[in-house]
Protein backbone atom coordinates (compact mmCIF):
# COMPACT_ATOMS: atom_id res chain seq x y z
CA UNK A 1 0.00 0.00 0.00
CA UNK A 2 1.18 3.49 -0.84
CA UNK A 3 -0.11 6.46 1.11
CA UNK A 4 0.30 10.08 0.13
CA UNK A 5 -0.70 12.79 2.54
CA UNK A 6 -0.89 16.37 1.34
CA UNK A 7 2.08 15.62 -0.87
CA UNK A 8 3.43 18.74 -2.54
CA UNK A 9 6.30 19.53 -4.88
CA UNK A 10 7.22 23.03 -5.88
CA UNK A 11 9.94 24.15 -8.26
CA UNK A 12 10.38 27.81 -7.50
CA UNK A 13 6.96 29.35 -8.16
CA UNK A 14 5.72 26.37 -10.14
CA UNK A 15 3.64 23.85 -8.25
CA UNK A 16 4.14 20.46 -9.86
CA UNK A 17 2.24 18.44 -7.27
CA UNK A 18 -0.31 20.33 -5.24
CA UNK A 19 -1.22 18.68 -1.94
CA UNK A 20 -2.18 15.20 -3.07
CA UNK A 21 -3.97 12.83 -0.70
CA UNK A 22 -4.11 9.33 -2.06
CA UNK A 23 -4.10 5.72 -0.96
CA UNK A 24 -3.05 3.13 -3.50
CA UNK A 25 -4.57 -0.17 -2.39
CA UNK A 26 -3.31 -3.69 -2.99
CA UNK A 27 -5.09 -6.28 -5.09
CA UNK A 28 -6.12 -4.02 -7.92
CA UNK A 29 -4.63 -2.09 -10.78
CA UNK A 30 -4.70 1.61 -10.01
CA UNK A 31 -4.38 3.73 -13.10
CA UNK A 32 -2.72 7.09 -12.65
CA UNK A 33 -4.00 9.18 -15.49
CA UNK A 34 -3.06 12.67 -16.49
CA UNK A 35 -1.67 14.67 -19.38
CA UNK A 36 2.06 15.14 -19.72
CA UNK A 37 3.28 17.53 -17.08
CA UNK A 38 0.37 16.87 -14.74
CA UNK A 39 2.72 15.65 -12.00
CA UNK A 40 2.52 11.86 -12.44
CA UNK A 41 6.24 11.20 -12.69
CA UNK A 42 7.09 13.68 -9.95
CA UNK A 43 4.60 11.96 -7.66
CA UNK A 44 6.09 8.56 -8.42
CA UNK A 45 9.62 9.87 -7.90
CA UNK A 46 8.59 11.27 -4.51
CA UNK A 47 7.14 7.89 -3.54
CA UNK A 48 10.61 6.41 -4.07
CA UNK A 49 12.36 9.27 -2.33
CA UNK A 50 14.12 10.31 -5.55
CA UNK A 51 12.60 13.79 -5.38
CA UNK A 52 12.24 15.44 -2.03
CA UNK A 53 8.68 16.63 -1.30
CA UNK A 54 8.25 20.35 -0.62
CA UNK A 55 5.51 19.40 1.81
CA UNK A 56 3.43 16.49 3.04
CA UNK A 57 4.34 12.85 3.52
CA UNK A 58 4.49 9.68 1.55
CA UNK A 59 4.82 6.19 2.97
CA UNK A 60 5.28 2.79 1.42
CA UNK A 61 3.97 -0.06 3.56
CA UNK A 62 3.65 2.40 6.39
CA UNK A 63 7.08 3.98 6.35
CA UNK A 64 9.19 6.24 4.15
CA UNK A 65 10.77 4.33 1.27
CA UNK A 66 14.26 5.35 2.38
CA UNK A 67 13.73 3.27 5.54
CA UNK A 68 12.81 0.11 3.65
CA UNK A 69 14.93 -2.84 4.74
CA UNK A 70 15.21 -4.26 1.24
CA UNK A 71 13.87 -1.55 -1.07
CA UNK A 72 13.61 -3.61 -4.26
CA UNK A 73 11.63 -6.28 -2.42
CA UNK A 74 9.09 -3.69 -1.33
CA UNK A 75 8.65 -1.63 -4.47
CA UNK A 76 9.58 -2.53 -8.00
CA UNK A 77 9.49 0.51 -10.21
CA UNK A 78 9.91 1.43 -13.83
CA UNK A 79 10.38 5.18 -13.85
CA UNK A 80 12.29 6.04 -16.99
CA UNK A 81 12.77 3.59 -19.77
CA UNK A 82 16.50 3.29 -20.24
CA UNK A 83 17.51 4.42 -16.78
CA UNK A 84 20.44 2.23 -17.61
CA UNK A 85 24.07 2.75 -18.55
CA UNK A 86 24.10 2.14 -22.33
CA UNK A 87 27.39 0.28 -22.13
CA UNK A 88 26.12 -2.32 -19.69
CA UNK A 89 24.37 -5.48 -20.79
CA UNK A 90 20.82 -6.24 -19.76
CA UNK A 91 22.11 -9.07 -17.58
CA UNK A 92 24.81 -6.85 -16.05
CA UNK A 93 22.24 -4.20 -15.20
CA UNK A 94 19.98 -6.71 -13.46
CA UNK A 95 22.90 -8.46 -11.73
CA UNK A 96 24.07 -5.28 -10.07
CA UNK A 97 20.52 -4.41 -8.98
CA UNK A 98 20.08 -7.91 -7.54
CA UNK A 99 23.41 -7.66 -5.72
CA UNK A 100 22.49 -4.31 -4.18
CA UNK A 101 19.48 -5.84 -2.44
CA UNK A 102 20.85 -9.35 -1.88
CA UNK A 103 18.39 -10.85 -4.29
CA UNK A 104 19.38 -14.29 -5.50
CA UNK A 105 21.09 -13.99 -8.89
CA UNK A 106 18.85 -16.77 -10.25
CA UNK A 107 16.07 -14.15 -10.27
CA UNK A 108 17.95 -12.32 -13.03
CA UNK A 109 17.38 -15.14 -15.51
CA UNK A 110 13.80 -15.56 -14.27
CA UNK A 111 12.81 -11.96 -14.96
CA UNK A 112 14.72 -11.84 -18.25
CA UNK A 113 12.63 -14.82 -19.29
CA UNK A 114 9.41 -13.20 -18.00
CA UNK A 115 9.90 -10.08 -20.12
CA UNK A 116 11.20 -12.02 -23.13
CA UNK A 117 14.74 -10.61 -23.22
CA UNK A 118 16.68 -13.84 -22.65
CA UNK A 119 18.08 -13.84 -26.17
CA UNK A 120 19.46 -10.31 -25.93
CA UNK A 121 20.52 -10.55 -22.27
CA UNK A 122 24.19 -10.12 -23.13
CA UNK A 123 23.70 -7.24 -25.55
CA UNK A 124 24.53 -3.72 -24.42
CA UNK A 125 21.45 -1.81 -23.35
CA UNK A 126 22.47 1.14 -25.54
CA UNK A 127 21.57 -0.94 -28.58
CA UNK A 128 18.06 -1.63 -27.32
CA UNK A 129 14.94 -0.19 -28.91
CA UNK A 130 12.61 1.85 -26.69
CA UNK A 131 10.35 -1.18 -26.37
CA UNK A 132 13.21 -3.43 -25.29
CA UNK A 133 14.30 -0.75 -22.82
CA UNK A 134 10.77 -0.77 -21.37
CA UNK A 135 10.90 -4.54 -21.03
CA UNK A 136 14.24 -4.34 -19.27
CA UNK A 137 12.85 -1.67 -16.96
CA UNK A 138 9.90 -3.93 -16.17
CA UNK A 139 12.30 -6.83 -15.56
CA UNK A 140 14.14 -4.64 -13.05
CA UNK A 141 10.83 -3.79 -11.38
CA UNK A 142 9.95 -7.48 -10.98
CA UNK A 143 13.42 -8.50 -9.79
CA UNK A 144 12.70 -8.31 -6.07
CA UNK A 145 9.29 -10.01 -6.37
CA UNK A 146 7.88 -6.88 -4.72
CA UNK A 147 4.43 -6.44 -3.20
CA UNK A 148 4.17 -3.05 -4.89
CA UNK A 149 4.80 -2.56 -8.58
CA UNK A 150 4.90 0.96 -9.94
CA UNK A 151 5.21 1.56 -13.67
CA UNK A 152 5.47 5.01 -15.22
CA UNK A 153 4.08 4.99 -18.77
CA UNK A 154 4.98 1.32 -19.32
CA UNK A 155 3.37 0.97 -22.74
CA UNK A 156 5.36 3.81 -24.31
CA UNK A 157 7.28 2.47 -27.25
CA UNK A 158 5.76 -1.00 -27.06
CA UNK A 159 4.21 -2.71 -30.05
CA UNK A 160 0.60 -3.94 -29.82
CA UNK A 161 1.74 -7.35 -28.66
CA UNK A 162 3.86 -5.72 -25.96
CA UNK A 163 1.00 -3.50 -24.87
CA UNK A 164 -1.26 -6.51 -24.47
CA UNK A 165 1.50 -8.24 -22.54
CA UNK A 166 1.82 -5.31 -20.08
CA UNK A 167 -1.96 -5.36 -19.63
CA UNK A 168 -2.05 -9.05 -18.74
CA UNK A 169 1.04 -8.68 -16.55
CA UNK A 170 -0.62 -5.87 -14.60
CA UNK A 171 -3.74 -7.96 -14.25
CA UNK A 172 -1.92 -11.03 -12.96
CA UNK A 173 0.17 -8.96 -10.52
CA UNK A 174 -2.99 -7.42 -9.07
CA UNK A 175 -4.70 -10.82 -8.93
CA UNK A 176 -1.77 -12.07 -6.87
CA UNK A 177 -2.71 -9.41 -4.34
CA UNK A 178 0.01 -6.90 -5.19
CA UNK A 179 -0.38 -3.15 -5.31
CA UNK A 180 -0.14 -2.13 -8.94
CA UNK A 181 0.20 1.57 -9.74
CA UNK A 182 0.49 2.43 -13.41
CA UNK A 183 0.60 5.85 -15.00
CA UNK A 184 -0.44 6.79 -18.47
CA UNK A 185 -1.52 9.80 -20.43
CA UNK A 186 -3.83 7.63 -22.53
CA UNK A 187 -7.37 7.21 -21.23
CA UNK A 188 -8.02 4.40 -23.68
CA UNK A 189 -5.13 2.45 -22.24
CA UNK A 190 -6.29 2.95 -18.68
CA UNK A 191 -9.84 1.96 -19.59
CA UNK A 192 -8.48 -1.44 -20.61
CA UNK A 193 -6.04 -1.93 -17.77
CA UNK A 194 -7.20 -0.26 -14.57
CA UNK A 195 -9.67 -1.31 -11.89
CA UNK A 196 -9.39 1.98 -10.13
CA UNK A 197 -8.67 5.33 -11.63
CA UNK A 198 -6.85 8.33 -10.24
CA UNK A 199 -6.94 11.34 -12.53
CA UNK A 200 -4.43 14.09 -11.99
CA UNK A 201 -4.33 17.49 -13.65
CA UNK A 202 -2.08 20.39 -12.83
CA UNK A 203 -0.77 18.58 -9.78
CA UNK A 204 -4.20 17.96 -8.26
CA UNK A 205 -6.33 14.86 -7.97
CA UNK A 206 -9.43 15.36 -10.09
CA UNK A 207 -10.93 11.92 -9.71
CA UNK A 208 -10.19 8.92 -7.51
CA UNK A 209 -12.74 6.15 -7.96
CA UNK A 210 -13.39 2.73 -9.48
CA UNK A 211 -13.11 2.78 -13.24
CA UNK A 212 -16.72 1.66 -13.64
CA UNK A 213 -17.99 4.55 -11.51
CA UNK A 214 -15.80 6.94 -13.41
CA UNK A 215 -17.19 5.77 -16.71
CA UNK A 216 -20.82 5.96 -15.69
CA UNK A 217 -20.30 9.32 -14.05
CA UNK A 218 -18.30 11.12 -16.67
CA UNK A 219 -18.68 9.25 -19.91
CA UNK A 220 -22.43 9.77 -19.67
CA UNK A 221 -24.40 10.72 -22.71
CA UNK A 222 -25.30 14.24 -23.50
CA UNK A 223 -28.50 15.04 -25.34
CA UNK A 224 -28.44 17.86 -27.86
CA UNK A 225 -31.73 19.51 -28.53
CA UNK A 226 -32.81 21.96 -31.23
CA UNK A 227 -36.14 23.71 -30.88
CA UNK A 228 -37.74 27.05 -31.86
CA UNK A 229 -38.62 27.43 -28.14
CA UNK A 230 -35.10 26.97 -26.93
CA UNK A 231 -35.27 29.30 -23.92
CA UNK A 232 -38.48 27.74 -22.67
CA UNK A 233 -36.99 24.33 -23.21
CA UNK A 234 -34.02 25.26 -21.05
CA UNK A 235 -36.37 26.22 -18.23
CA UNK A 236 -38.42 23.08 -18.57
CA UNK A 237 -35.45 20.72 -18.65
CA UNK A 238 -33.50 22.24 -15.83
CA UNK A 239 -33.85 20.17 -12.70
CA UNK A 240 -32.00 18.97 -9.64
CA UNK A 241 -30.30 16.15 -11.57
CA UNK A 242 -29.92 17.78 -14.93
CA UNK A 243 -27.69 20.42 -16.22
CA UNK A 244 -28.40 22.41 -19.35
CA UNK A 245 -26.25 24.64 -21.38
CA UNK A 246 -27.36 26.89 -24.21
CA UNK A 247 -25.02 26.87 -27.14
CA UNK A 248 -26.31 28.96 -30.06
CA UNK A 249 -29.56 27.40 -31.13
CA UNK A 250 -28.65 24.09 -29.46
CA UNK A 251 -29.34 23.06 -25.93
CA UNK A 252 -26.93 20.59 -24.32
CA UNK A 253 -28.66 18.50 -21.69
CA UNK A 254 -26.77 16.32 -19.25
CA UNK A 255 -28.23 13.92 -16.73
CA UNK A 256 -31.34 13.01 -18.70
CA UNK A 257 -31.76 10.37 -21.36
CA UNK A 258 -33.27 11.25 -24.76
CA UNK A 259 -36.62 9.56 -23.98
CA UNK A 260 -37.17 11.79 -20.96
CA UNK A 261 -36.09 14.90 -22.84
CA UNK A 262 -38.64 14.12 -25.59
CA UNK A 263 -41.38 13.37 -23.07
CA UNK A 264 -40.71 16.55 -21.14
CA UNK A 265 -40.82 18.65 -24.29
CA UNK A 266 -44.06 16.98 -25.36
CA UNK A 267 -45.62 17.53 -21.93
CA UNK A 268 -44.73 21.23 -22.10
CA UNK A 269 -46.15 21.46 -25.61
CA UNK A 270 -42.85 22.47 -27.16
CA UNK A 271 -41.81 21.61 -30.69
CA UNK A 272 -38.66 19.60 -31.16
CA UNK A 273 -36.69 19.97 -34.37
CA UNK A 274 -33.74 17.83 -33.49
CA UNK A 275 -32.82 15.41 -30.72
CA UNK A 276 -29.34 13.89 -30.83
CA UNK A 277 -27.36 11.81 -28.40
CA UNK A 278 -23.72 12.82 -28.14
CA UNK A 279 -21.72 9.95 -26.73
CA UNK A 280 -18.54 11.52 -25.56
CA UNK A 281 -15.65 9.16 -25.58
CA UNK A 282 -13.61 8.59 -22.46
CA UNK A 283 -10.80 10.37 -24.20
CA UNK A 284 -12.97 13.48 -24.57
CA UNK A 285 -13.99 13.30 -20.94
CA UNK A 286 -10.41 13.03 -19.88
CA UNK A 287 -9.36 15.94 -22.06
CA UNK A 288 -12.17 18.00 -20.67
CA UNK A 289 -11.35 17.01 -17.11
CA UNK A 290 -7.71 17.83 -17.35
CA UNK A 291 -7.75 20.72 -19.81
CA UNK A 292 -8.09 23.13 -16.98
CA UNK A 293 -8.33 21.57 -13.58
CA UNK A 294 -9.12 24.84 -11.87
CA UNK A 295 -11.88 25.86 -14.23
CA UNK A 296 -13.37 22.42 -13.93
CA UNK A 297 -13.53 22.60 -10.21
CA UNK A 298 -15.25 25.94 -10.08
CA UNK A 299 -17.77 25.82 -12.88
CA UNK A 300 -18.38 22.99 -15.26
CA UNK A 301 -19.18 20.12 -12.96
CA UNK A 302 -20.45 20.87 -9.54
CA UNK A 303 -19.84 17.51 -7.96
CA UNK A 304 -16.18 16.89 -7.60
CA UNK A 305 -15.55 13.36 -6.46
CA UNK A 306 -13.62 13.17 -3.26
CA UNK B 1 4.63 -12.11 14.48
CA UNK B 2 4.80 -10.84 10.98
CA UNK B 3 8.01 -8.96 11.70
CA UNK B 4 9.75 -12.19 12.65
CA UNK B 5 8.62 -13.88 9.45
CA UNK B 6 9.91 -11.01 7.36
CA UNK B 7 13.39 -11.25 8.83
CA UNK B 8 13.53 -14.98 8.20
CA UNK B 9 12.62 -14.82 4.51
CA UNK B 10 14.60 -11.72 3.67
CA UNK B 11 18.39 -11.52 3.82
CA UNK B 12 19.05 -7.90 4.75
CA UNK B 13 21.09 -5.88 2.28
CA UNK B 14 24.17 -4.41 3.93
CA UNK B 15 26.98 -2.08 2.93
CA UNK B 16 28.69 -5.16 1.47
CA UNK B 17 25.70 -5.55 -0.90
CA UNK B 18 26.16 -1.98 -2.09
CA UNK B 19 29.88 -2.64 -2.57
CA UNK B 20 29.08 -5.78 -4.54
CA UNK B 21 26.61 -3.92 -6.76
CA UNK B 22 29.03 -1.06 -7.38
CA UNK B 23 31.80 -3.55 -8.18
CA UNK B 24 29.61 -5.17 -10.84
CA UNK B 25 28.81 -1.72 -12.23
CA UNK B 26 32.45 -0.69 -12.26
CA UNK B 27 33.65 -3.82 -14.05
CA UNK B 28 30.76 -4.15 -16.49
CA UNK B 29 31.40 -1.01 -18.52
CA UNK B 30 34.23 -0.56 -20.98
CA UNK B 31 35.19 2.96 -19.88
CA UNK B 32 36.68 1.52 -16.66
CA UNK B 33 38.98 -0.80 -18.58
CA UNK B 34 39.96 1.89 -21.08
CA UNK B 35 40.97 4.32 -18.35
CA UNK B 36 42.96 1.64 -16.51
CA UNK B 37 44.71 0.68 -19.74
CA UNK B 38 45.55 4.33 -20.38
CA UNK B 39 46.88 4.81 -16.84
CA UNK B 40 49.14 1.77 -17.11
CA UNK B 41 50.36 2.37 -20.65
CA UNK B 42 51.01 6.09 -20.16
CA UNK B 43 52.50 5.63 -16.70
CA UNK B 44 54.83 2.80 -17.63
CA UNK B 45 55.51 3.80 -21.23
CA UNK B 46 56.39 7.44 -20.59
CA UNK B 47 58.58 6.66 -17.57
CA UNK B 48 60.55 4.09 -19.55
CA UNK B 49 60.77 6.38 -22.56
CA UNK B 50 61.92 9.43 -20.59
CA UNK B 51 64.45 7.41 -18.57
CA UNK B 52 65.74 5.78 -21.75
CA UNK B 53 66.15 9.11 -23.53
CA UNK B 54 67.71 10.92 -20.58
CA UNK B 55 69.87 8.20 -19.02
CA UNK B 56 73.03 9.20 -20.82
CA UNK B 57 72.53 12.92 -20.09
CA UNK B 58 71.67 12.22 -16.44
CA UNK B 59 74.89 10.23 -16.07
CA UNK B 60 76.93 13.07 -17.59
CA UNK B 61 78.51 16.12 -16.00
CA UNK B 62 75.93 18.51 -17.52
CA UNK B 63 72.96 16.97 -15.69
CA UNK B 64 71.24 19.49 -13.44
CA UNK B 65 68.27 17.34 -12.42
CA UNK B 66 68.10 14.49 -9.95
CA UNK B 67 67.70 10.99 -11.34
CA UNK B 68 64.91 10.41 -8.84
CA UNK B 69 62.75 13.04 -10.56
CA UNK B 70 62.60 10.87 -13.66
CA UNK B 71 61.78 7.44 -12.25
CA UNK B 72 58.02 8.14 -11.96
CA UNK B 73 57.79 10.71 -14.77
CA UNK B 74 54.95 8.94 -16.56
CA UNK B 75 52.68 9.21 -13.54
CA UNK B 76 52.41 12.98 -14.16
CA UNK B 77 50.47 12.15 -17.30
CA UNK B 78 48.84 8.92 -16.12
CA UNK B 79 47.06 10.83 -13.36
CA UNK B 80 44.65 12.15 -16.02
CA UNK B 81 43.25 8.63 -16.15
CA UNK B 82 42.53 8.67 -12.42
CA UNK B 83 40.68 11.98 -12.79
CA UNK B 84 38.62 10.68 -15.69
CA UNK B 85 37.75 7.43 -13.91
CA UNK B 86 36.77 9.20 -10.70
CA UNK B 87 34.54 11.69 -12.51
CA UNK B 88 32.92 9.07 -14.75
CA UNK B 89 31.96 6.77 -11.89
CA UNK B 90 29.72 9.56 -10.64
CA UNK B 91 28.69 11.38 -13.81
CA UNK B 92 27.92 8.33 -15.95
CA UNK B 93 25.09 7.65 -13.49
CA UNK B 94 23.56 11.05 -14.17
CA UNK B 95 24.27 11.17 -17.89
CA UNK B 96 22.54 7.87 -18.52
CA UNK B 97 19.65 8.11 -16.07
CA UNK B 98 21.12 5.12 -14.23
CA UNK B 99 21.07 7.21 -11.04
CA UNK B 100 17.30 6.67 -10.81
CA UNK B 101 17.75 2.90 -10.70
CA UNK B 102 20.67 3.23 -8.32
CA UNK B 103 18.94 5.37 -5.73
CA UNK B 104 15.69 3.41 -6.06
CA UNK B 105 17.64 0.24 -5.23
CA UNK B 106 19.73 1.90 -2.52
CA UNK B 107 17.84 4.93 -1.21
CA UNK B 108 20.51 5.58 1.40
CA UNK B 109 22.55 7.72 -0.93
CA UNK B 110 25.54 8.16 1.33
CA UNK B 111 26.03 4.41 1.11
CA UNK B 112 26.31 4.60 -2.67
CA UNK B 113 28.92 7.36 -2.50
CA UNK B 114 30.87 5.47 0.17
CA UNK B 115 30.84 2.24 -1.82
CA UNK B 116 32.07 4.00 -4.95
CA UNK B 117 34.75 5.75 -2.92
CA UNK B 118 36.02 2.53 -1.33
CA UNK B 119 36.23 0.66 -4.65
CA UNK B 120 37.85 3.58 -6.42
CA UNK B 121 40.46 3.96 -3.66
CA UNK B 122 41.45 0.29 -3.70
CA UNK B 123 41.44 0.04 -7.48
CA UNK B 124 43.48 3.19 -8.09
CA UNK B 125 45.92 2.43 -5.28
CA UNK B 126 46.66 -0.98 -6.79
CA UNK B 127 46.77 0.26 -10.38
CA UNK B 128 48.87 3.30 -9.44
CA UNK B 129 51.39 1.31 -7.42
CA UNK B 130 51.72 -1.46 -10.00
CA UNK B 131 52.11 1.12 -12.78
CA UNK B 132 54.81 2.99 -10.86
CA UNK B 133 56.66 -0.25 -10.14
CA UNK B 134 56.51 -1.38 -13.76
CA UNK B 135 57.79 2.05 -14.81
CA UNK B 136 60.57 1.79 -12.26
CA UNK B 137 61.75 -1.60 -13.48
CA UNK B 138 61.62 -0.52 -17.11
CA UNK B 139 63.19 2.90 -16.58
CA UNK B 140 65.78 1.71 -14.12
CA UNK B 141 67.09 -0.78 -16.68
CA UNK B 142 68.29 2.18 -18.77
CA UNK B 143 69.60 4.04 -15.72
CA UNK B 144 71.59 1.04 -14.52
CA UNK B 145 73.25 0.71 -17.91
CA UNK B 146 74.62 4.21 -17.30
CA UNK B 147 75.59 3.31 -13.76
CA UNK B 148 73.02 5.60 -12.13
CA UNK B 149 70.40 3.01 -11.17
CA UNK B 150 68.20 3.56 -8.13
CA UNK B 151 67.64 0.96 -5.43
CA UNK B 152 64.02 0.16 -4.58
CA UNK B 153 64.19 1.50 -1.05
CA UNK B 154 63.62 4.66 0.95
CA UNK B 155 62.12 7.52 -1.05
CA UNK B 156 62.15 5.48 -4.25
CA UNK B 157 60.00 2.80 -2.62
CA UNK B 158 57.76 5.49 -1.14
CA UNK B 159 57.30 7.01 -4.58
CA UNK B 160 55.91 3.66 -5.75
CA UNK B 161 53.08 3.30 -3.24
CA UNK B 162 52.95 7.10 -3.09
CA UNK B 163 51.91 7.04 -6.74
CA UNK B 164 49.16 4.60 -5.81
CA UNK B 165 48.04 6.82 -2.93
CA UNK B 166 48.09 9.96 -5.05
CA UNK B 167 46.07 8.39 -7.84
CA UNK B 168 43.56 7.10 -5.30
CA UNK B 169 43.29 10.59 -3.79
CA UNK B 170 42.86 12.20 -7.21
CA UNK B 171 40.19 9.66 -8.07
CA UNK B 172 38.33 10.43 -4.85
CA UNK B 173 38.50 14.18 -5.37
CA UNK B 174 37.26 13.71 -8.94
CA UNK B 175 34.45 11.48 -7.67
CA UNK B 176 33.43 14.40 -5.46
CA UNK B 177 33.53 16.80 -8.41
CA UNK B 178 31.50 14.31 -10.42
CA UNK B 179 28.73 14.16 -7.82
CA UNK B 180 28.75 17.94 -7.43
CA UNK B 181 28.74 18.81 -11.15
CA UNK B 182 26.76 15.72 -12.36
CA UNK B 183 27.98 16.18 -15.91
CA UNK B 184 30.91 14.26 -17.40
CA UNK B 185 32.46 16.97 -19.53
CA UNK B 186 31.89 19.60 -16.87
CA UNK B 187 33.36 17.54 -14.05
CA UNK B 188 36.38 16.28 -15.99
CA UNK B 189 37.28 19.70 -17.32
CA UNK B 190 36.86 21.29 -13.87
CA UNK B 191 39.11 18.70 -12.26
CA UNK B 192 41.73 18.81 -15.00
CA UNK B 193 41.77 22.60 -15.05
CA UNK B 194 42.30 22.68 -11.30
CA UNK B 195 45.08 20.11 -11.42
CA UNK B 196 46.98 21.07 -14.53
CA UNK B 197 46.22 24.72 -15.20
CA UNK B 198 45.31 26.52 -11.98
CA UNK B 199 47.96 24.72 -9.93
CA UNK B 200 50.64 25.98 -12.32
CA UNK B 201 49.21 29.47 -12.76
CA UNK B 202 49.27 30.17 -9.03
CA UNK B 203 53.06 30.09 -9.14
CA UNK B 204 52.69 33.48 -10.84
CA UNK B 205 51.00 34.96 -7.76
CA UNK B 206 53.73 37.12 -6.21
CA UNK B 207 55.08 37.12 -2.68
CA UNK B 208 54.89 34.73 0.21
CA UNK B 209 51.11 34.59 -0.12
CA UNK B 210 51.47 33.30 -3.67
CA UNK B 211 54.07 30.81 -2.58
CA UNK B 212 51.70 29.33 0.00
CA UNK B 213 48.74 29.23 -2.34
CA UNK B 214 50.90 27.30 -4.77
CA UNK B 215 52.10 24.91 -2.11
CA UNK B 216 48.56 24.21 -0.93
CA UNK B 217 47.01 23.56 -4.36
CA UNK B 218 45.77 19.95 -4.34
CA UNK B 219 48.03 18.59 -7.03
CA UNK B 220 51.09 20.57 -5.89
CA UNK B 221 50.66 19.33 -2.34
CA UNK B 222 49.64 15.78 -3.17
CA UNK B 223 52.03 14.89 -5.97
CA UNK B 224 55.29 15.28 -4.02
CA UNK B 225 54.74 11.82 -2.61
CA UNK B 226 54.95 10.31 -6.11
CA UNK B 227 58.60 11.16 -6.75
CA UNK B 228 61.81 10.37 -4.83
CA UNK B 229 62.98 13.89 -5.69
CA UNK B 230 60.54 16.55 -6.84
CA UNK B 231 61.30 18.66 -9.92
CA UNK B 232 60.05 21.64 -7.99
CA UNK B 233 62.00 22.27 -4.77
CA UNK B 234 59.51 24.88 -3.47
CA UNK B 235 56.82 22.42 -2.40
CA UNK B 236 55.72 20.89 0.88
CA UNK B 237 57.43 17.70 2.00
CA UNK B 238 55.89 14.45 0.84
CA UNK B 239 53.78 13.42 3.84
CA UNK B 240 52.65 16.89 5.04
CA UNK B 241 51.80 17.66 1.43
CA UNK B 242 49.80 14.49 1.10
CA UNK B 243 47.96 15.25 4.36
CA UNK B 244 46.94 18.67 2.95
CA UNK B 245 45.78 17.03 -0.28
CA UNK B 246 43.82 14.41 1.65
CA UNK B 247 42.11 17.08 3.75
CA UNK B 248 41.11 18.95 0.59
CA UNK B 249 39.80 15.73 -0.93
CA UNK B 250 37.67 15.08 2.14
CA UNK B 251 36.23 18.60 1.93
CA UNK B 252 35.20 18.03 -1.69
CA UNK B 253 33.70 14.63 -0.83
CA UNK B 254 31.82 16.07 2.15
CA UNK B 255 30.33 18.78 -0.05
CA UNK B 256 29.34 16.15 -2.60
CA UNK B 257 27.75 14.05 0.14
CA UNK B 258 25.69 16.99 1.44
CA UNK B 259 24.54 18.00 -2.05
CA UNK B 260 23.65 14.49 -3.20
CA UNK B 261 21.58 13.86 -0.11
CA UNK B 262 19.78 17.17 -0.41
CA UNK B 263 19.16 17.39 -4.13
CA UNK B 264 16.57 15.58 -6.20
CA UNK B 265 18.16 12.60 -7.91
Amino acid sequence: MIQLCNLTKRYGDTVAVDGIDLVVEPGRVTGFLGPNGAGKSTTMRMILGLDRPSGGQVTVNGRPYVDAVAPLREVGALLEAKAIHPGRTARGHLRQLAASNRIDSSRVDDVLDTVGLTEVADKRAGKFSLGMGQRLGIAAALLGDPAIVMLDEPVNGLDPEGIRWVRSLARSLADEGRTVFISSHLMSEMALMADHLVVIGRGRIIADQPLSDFMSEYASNEVILRSPHITRAAEVLTGPNTEVQLNGEHLHVRGMDPEHVGDAMHAAGLVVHELTVNRSSLEDVFMELTADAVQFQTSQFEEVPA
Amino acid sequence: MSAAIATVTCPKPTFASTLHAEWIKLTSVRSTWWTIISIVSLGVGLTVLICGLNAEWLASEEANEAVGSFITWGMMVAQIGAVVLGCLIATAEYGTGQITSTFAATPKRGQVIAAKAVLLTVLLFVVGTVTALAGYFGGNWFLEREGIGLALEGNVLRAMYGSGLYLAGLGLMSLGFGFIVRHSAGAISTALALIFVVSNMVFLVPGEFGEWIAKLMPSNAGSVITTPVSFNPNLLDAWPGFAVFLAETLVVLALAWVLVRRRDA
